[in-house]
């Protein structure tokens, strides 16, 4: 691609070849996020909503519905999450492949929404790293597919997800000392 | 409902269990009667293993907290909860609700899981939001609220954004 194979070997620079390939395996990932559906509430309905046949998730690449965590790479957190939830979700987060994404679909999952009350958790970025919130109560199907074509951007973008962030920062923090 | 069938249920009940009855009243949609925590349990096997009324659905178990209303109260001797049954009969008899004072100094009454199964999931349910304890419940711990869970969320002195818990809970827990 653009590669001009005349030159010598010493004269090419390694990290253009490097790059390329990053680009070639983010091209991969970002036409095919297999979605971890973790849904407590009404948002889960618009979330099988956003899978089915009208509004069609597959025309993105994230029709594969995965119910392991093992076998996923996109976390979509859909609904009010108790203090009872809250490690269930986090051990699920924690059994995704590096590299995943979180995606905090609506307004409990994101802050606690109207559920000001003493068991619910207000935002579960408290406990796990999100990349892309939505807002809405609960959002529509077009907004579930912005949010999986926000992550899409990101990863073509070649960004980090939040949760390899915050371990590249206090890997850094590490080496500073 | 029947008027007849509703007078019918109060007859019985008062000729039964009258000295121990502290209220009753009839309502369109059935029957309530009030009566002591000493003699609960009886009326209850009474409603439930009579032949004729046969109210074999005990529909719900809860309680009600009237610390901060002070006319309820005083129509209960005092009492700061007050369990209710709720029972149905399939025989079409009126429905029946049975509350029972339960002072904050005794703060246990007896359990009905040996006449309706059905009662266990309940009471342990009233147990977590009220902290009433059920004597002779064959299982009582928390059923909503997580096992290391501090206070009881129904209590009107429980503040409704809870007192830390969601900002500072056990995340090691043994059950999940």
């Amino acid at each position: 691609m653009g590669l001009d194979f005349g030159k010598s070997g010493e004269q090419m620079d390694g990290n253009i070849l490097t790059t390329t390939i990053d680009k070639v395996v983010n091209w991969g990932r970002k036409n095919s996020l297999w979605p971890m559906p973790f849904g407590t509430a009404c948002c889960a309905i618009e979330m099988m909503a956003t899978l089915a046949s009208k509004f069609d998730l597959s025309r993105f690449g994230s029709e594969a519905i995965r119910f392991s965590p093992r076998q996923s790479d996109l976390l979509i957190v859909s609904g009010r999450i108790s203090i009872k939830m809250m490690p269930v979700l986090k051990r699920i987060y924690d059994q995704m492949p590096e590299p995943k994404w979180v995606i905090s679909m609506g307004a409990c999952a994101s802050c606690g929404g109207v559920f000001d009350t003493y068991t619910l958790i207000q935002g579960v970025d408290q406990f796990i790293p999100v990349d892309v919130y939505i807002p809405g109560c609960p959002p529509r199907p077009e907004d579930l597919i912005d949010a999986v074509m926000q992550v899409q951007q990101k990863i073509t973008r070649g960004e980090v997800p939040k949760g390899l962030e915050q371990v590249s920062a206090s890997a850094h923090a590490v080496d500073a000392r | 409902m029947n008027e007849e069938q509703t007078a019918l249920v109060l007859e019985k009940l008062k000729e039964k269990y009258g000295s121990s009855l502290l209220a009753h009243a009839e309502k369109p949609d059935g029957v309530i009667v009030v009566v002591n925590k000493e003699n609960a349990y009886a009326l209850l096997e009474y409603l439930k293993t009579d032949t004729e009324f046969a109210y074999t659905y005990l529909v719900d178990v809860t309680a009600v907290d009237n610390s901060q209303l002070e006319s309820e109260l005083e129509r209960f001797d005092y009492a700061r909860f007050i369990v209710v049954y709720h029972l149905y009969s399939y025989r079409g008899h009126p429905r029946v609700r049975v509350k029972v004072p339960v002072h904050e100094r005794a703060l246990r009454i007896q359990s009905v899981t040996s006449l309706w199964n059905g009662a266990n999931w309940l009471e342990r349910e009233t147990y977590d939001m009220f902290g009433i304890s059920f004597e002779g419940h064959p299982e009582l711990r928390r059923i909503l609220m997580p096992d290391d869970f501090d206070g009881h969320p129904l209590r009107k002195d429980y503040p409704l954004r809870g007192r830390g818990e969601r900002e500072s809970f056990n995340f090691e827990r043994q059950n999940v």
